[in-house]
């Protein structure tokens, strides 16, 4: 070890505690990013030490990635340099829980299921529901813009984030927004670093505005044979007056890992999911309402209540976490025009399939958002495997930038990812992003390389 | 550089009658419904995106600052030349592009008024859902700017929550789109930063918005009350009756009174304060929750609650609402509007503190405001001609403001700093904040000739020198 990273890691050790600043293979291997194990990683235990961490790596030229609970560490091109992991997991307090005036102030390390069991016992609720709730941490659904079913009707991190705290990456503490539901103090500083992925700072602090707990909840599932059953029941409930909360499409696939979770045996089919929240009363006339829709496409009805609901849609939320593992999977997320989406689903079964692929679909079906995990077939060897999964991926990338949509890259080997960029061409603004991004971060220090046009 | 020459290439791009230089046409653009003025140098009227392009560039190539200005409605002075320079006129780029009911979504020209908007969404069963009282004269590119609240915005959200995407022309003229039709775009989210930029990121000449369908069902109420605590506490409870309606809209007595002197609404002259509360959505529920609400208004102590029995009333109480400043506008020359937000439960606090200022300052404050948001608006009324009553008015305004902070709130909820609020920020933020959104302007705009001089307090002195 040189006598600079010696004296750096000294002050590490003195700033946060010997403890927590991880050097051995065993204890930072589970922390590795696209395959590269991190030197370091440190875990400081509040904001104001990972603030001391952040301005010591700046000091020493360190690079870093932050990292929450890890479920979209691999979202993201492989980063230039990777000198440390900073954790984020020791920042897991709520700072304030303002049950009366709906909001919720919690450190970014806390997970979404703590949070959401905090606030349910004042009958509350955050209506942000992406996979792995138990994993995701408030910081990293913000960086990484998670989302889930429910955004269809209530949006995503931007409609619900009040406040944040950044560490910068110069090592300076900053407030955007506050605690009000309404705040034009100034540029709305919030939305920058939503979706930056880690490459603006290191986000520490959320402030989150809540909805009371819906009297009822409900979903109505119909299998259809066909797509274009499902497809039909879809835009009549788009062009009605009811207000689903939430409308997923699962392909066969998809529809098939579930089918057990859900009692529901053969036939196999499209799945339309569908989630009603509210009270009683409209809850009830909208499953009514549905049912019947989804009868008259020929489709089967299954209708869950209350518990059961809420367990079908965990299993929906998760479903590409249970396709059977693979060491070349690689998983997409697709966005298109809200009326693109369900021909979208169309296409990547198609491009899957012309590349010998099996893939499973799944998509917020009213909001324009897929995802798919792609599997190569089973014995073929690496190369031709990875080819196919490229061809595959590219081919549906040209399909949504002609929609006027994208392509991102969720998850896949770095042999994936050396051939496609995980986010695709850069288009109108990059320019502009990437005068932000030397604002901010002008010896590239965080998360390099690891966004749109290799910020 | 000449002021000829310089006009001169800007008539060459629009057309010598869309560029203003006489001094009657300069001193029609020199103030907005804020009280500041300042005369620009020309005014110019633009029609497209190519057209704002070359404009800018002509500006960029003079180093002449640009003011865009839409309805000139907003309260914070933001439309004021402050450093002189071109106004760009927006109101003739008014033209609804696209109405794409399948992917629910419009997209508009930033001169459209957000009403107009409204109007012709309505026939096809659709709607665009921020509505600031102002929306017959506000554009849409005004209210992005301003990232623009209104009484449907405790239910629904403010105007970045229905921006989808939109196009800019950067101060050297670039044109950027970002954002659109398809959600969560890879990047950094530039749309969600533009808005609420007021005018100093560049110039927005086409906005993509979310359309969504319009509600089954709607009941308004009015609830009318003695205390004006009472009823603010009414707006907690409801809330933490887990109700979420689509507005909880507040007056006070001043504001009602001359409301009924312009408009006759057949509101009470004699009451402390009165809620307007909506519910919308699935019809279902809606006379369940107008009750469940009357019944919670009632146990709160108001006196009476009554229910719009049709669409007639329900106009009529809103065009009092909507009506509210301009009604106000008619007691004294002038009025200071404030915009302090806090947390709903500090509204009893906050609304009694803010009579304490006005007793301190011998003023007269009535209130009108977005109660559900806990954004309120204290009107200060004053005499502009005055100058000693003028201090009075920006000293009580200033200790509002720190009042909202105090209580865990904010100095602006909807109208933004512009030049009234830049002493104020202070209040809020930090240097170090300050610095940060410092960084996002200069990324915009590095040459600083958008909207200039706006929203930023002047760097502090150094405190020391040794
Ligand atoms: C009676 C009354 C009631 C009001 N009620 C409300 C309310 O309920 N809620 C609320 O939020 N506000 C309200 N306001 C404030 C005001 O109406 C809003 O701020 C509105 O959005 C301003 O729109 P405008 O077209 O008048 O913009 P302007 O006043 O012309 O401009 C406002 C700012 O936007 C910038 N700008 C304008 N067009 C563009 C563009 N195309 N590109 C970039 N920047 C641009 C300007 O430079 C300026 O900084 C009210 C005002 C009045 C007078």
């Amino acid at each position: 070890m040189s006598s600079e990273l010696a004296a750096f890691r000294a002050t590490l050790a003195q700033a946060i505690g010997a403890d927590h600043v991880l050097a051995a293979v065993e204890s930072t291997a589970p922390y590795a990013v696209d395959g590269v194990c991190p030197p370091l990683v440190l875990r400081p235990g509040t904001q104001d030490e990972v603030a001391l961490v952040v301005t010591a790596c700046a000091a020493a030229g360190v690079a870093l990635v932050p990292w929450g609970g890890g479920t979209s560490i691999s979202v993201g091109n492989p980063p230039q340099r990777l000198d440390a992991v900073l954790s984020l997991e020791r920042l897991d307090r709520v700072v304030e829980f303002d049950a009366d005036n709906l909001c919720i102030t919690v450190e970014a390390g806390l997970t979404l299921a703590r949070l959401q069991a905090l606030v349910a016992e004042k009958q509350e609720v955050l209506p942000l529901d992406p996979p792995n709730a138990d994993r995701v941490t408030l910081g990293g659904l913000v960086a990484a813009n998670l989302s889930g079913p429910s955004r269809l009707l209530h949006g995503t991190a931007r409609d619900w984030v009040l406040g944040l705290r950044v560490v910068l990456p110069n090592g300076e503490q900053v407030r955007c927004g506050g605690r009000v539901i309404k705040n034009v103090t100034g540029y709305d500083m919030n939305k920058l670093f939503i979706r930056s992925f880690g490459t603006l700072g290191i986000i520490t602090e959320v402030t989150l505005k809540l909805l009371p707990m819906p009297e009822a909840r409900a979903s109505v599932l119909g299998l259809f044979p066909a797509l274009a059953a499902a497809t039909s029941v879809l835009e009549s409930v788009q062009a009605s007056f009811l207000l689903p909360e939430a409308m997923d499409l699962l392909d066969p696939t998809a529809a098939g890992l579930l089918l057990p979770t859900l009692g529901l045996a053969s036939p196999t089919g499209h799945l339309l999911a569908t989630a009603f929240s509210g009270s009683l009363a409209t809850v009830d006339r909208q499953v009514r309402d549905l049912e019947a829709l989804v009868a008259g496409q020929g489709g089967r009805v299954l209708t869950l209540r209350d518990g059961a609901s809420t367990q079908a849609w965990q299993a929906i939320t998760n479903v590409l976490g249970s396709v059977p593992p693979d060491l070349l999977r690689v998983q997409i997320q697709v966005a298109v025009p809200i009326g693109r989406t369900a021909g979208m689903l169309a296409s990547i079964s198609a491009r899957a399939a012309e590349q010998g692929l099996s893939a499973a679909v799944t998509a917020h079906a009213a909001s324009g958002l897929l995802r798919a995990a792609l599997l190569p077939a089973p014995g073929l060897p690496a190369d031709s495997a990875l080819e196919a999964l490229a061809a595959a991926t590219l081919a549906l990338r040209d399909e949504a930038v002609a929609l006027a949509g994208s392509l991102t890259v969720q998850a896949g080997v770095p042999a994936f990812k050396a051939r496609v960029d995980a986010w695709g061409q850069p288009g109108s603004g990059f320019a502009t992003m990437r005068r932000i991004k030397d604002a901010f971060d002008p010896h590239g220090l965080c998360s390099p390389g690891r966004f749109l046009g290799g910020i | 550089m000449t002021h000829q020459a310089f006009v001169q290439s800007l008539r060459q791009i629009v057309g010598a009658a869309n560029v203003l230089d006489s001094d009657v046409h300069l001193q029609l653009y020199q103030y907005d419904a804020y009280l500041e003025e300042r005369r620009p140098d020309a005014v110019v009227f633009v029609h497209s995106t190519e057209e704002v392009s070359r404009v800018v560039k002509v500006c960029h190539d003079f180093g002449v600052p640009f003011v865009p200005r839409g309805g000139g409605t907003n309260l914070s002075g933001g439309t004021i030349p402050f450093k002189g320079g071109v106004v760009l006129e927006m109101i003739r780029m008014n033209r609804l592009l696209e109405v794409d009911v399948p992917n629910l979504r419009a997209r508009v020209q930033p001169g459209m008024f957000n009403l107009e908007l409204g109007n012709a969404l309505a026939p096809l069963g659709y709607q665009y859902l921020p509505d600031p009282a102002s929306q017959k004269a506000a554009t849409l590119g005004g209210n992005v700017a301003e990232n623009s609240g209104g009484p449907h915005c405790f239910k629904y959200g403010v105007t970045t929550n229905h921006v989808m995407g939109l196009t800019v022309v950067l101060s050297d003229g670039e044109i950027v789109t970002v954002g659109g039709e398809a959600p969560d775009q890879p990047g950094y989210d530039l749309t969600g930063v533009f808005v609420g930029s007021e005018g100093t990121f560049g110039v927005c000449t086409e906005v993509v918005v979310r359309i969504v369908r319009q509600a089954e069902g709607v009941k308004t109420m009015l609830a009318i009350y003695d205390s004006i605590e009472r009823g603010s506490e009414t707006v907690s409870a409801i809330v933490a009756a887990g109700m979420v309606p689509a507005t909880l809209e507040m007056m006070d007595q001043l504001v009602i009174q001359a409301v009924e002197k312009s408009l006759s609404c057949g509101l009470p002259l004699d009451c402390a304060t009165v809620l307007i509360i909506e519910v919308d959505g699935l019809k279902d529920d809606l006379e369940a929750q107008t009750e469940a609400i009357e019944r919670l208004c009632l146990a709160h102590g108001a006196r009476e609650v009554r229910v719009a029995k049709n669409d007639a009333e329900r106009a009529l109480l809103w065009a009092g609402r909507r009506g509210a400043f301009g009604a106000v506008a008619r007691l004294t020359p002038s009025y200071l509007v404030c915009d302090g937000t806090v947390p709903r439960t500090a509204l009893p606090e906050v609304l009694r503190k803010v009579a304490e200022v006005g007793e301190k300052y011998d003023l007269q404050i009535p209130n009108v405001f977005h109660a559900g948001d806990g954004n309120l608006h204290p009107l200060i009324l004053f005499d502009w001609r005055d100058a000693e009553q003028k201090e009075r008015v920006m000293k009580a305004g200033m200790e509002i403001l720190a009042l909202c902070v105090q209580l865990g709130g904010t100095i602006s909820g909807e109208h933004g700093v512009g030049l009234e609020k830049m002493d104020a920020m202070r209040l809020v933020l930090s240097e170090a904040d300050i610095r940060s959104q410092l960084k996002v302007k200069q990324a915009f705009d590095p040459s600083d000739l958008a909207n200039p001089g706006k929203i930023f307090p002047a760097p502090l002195e150094v405190a020391h020198v040794q």
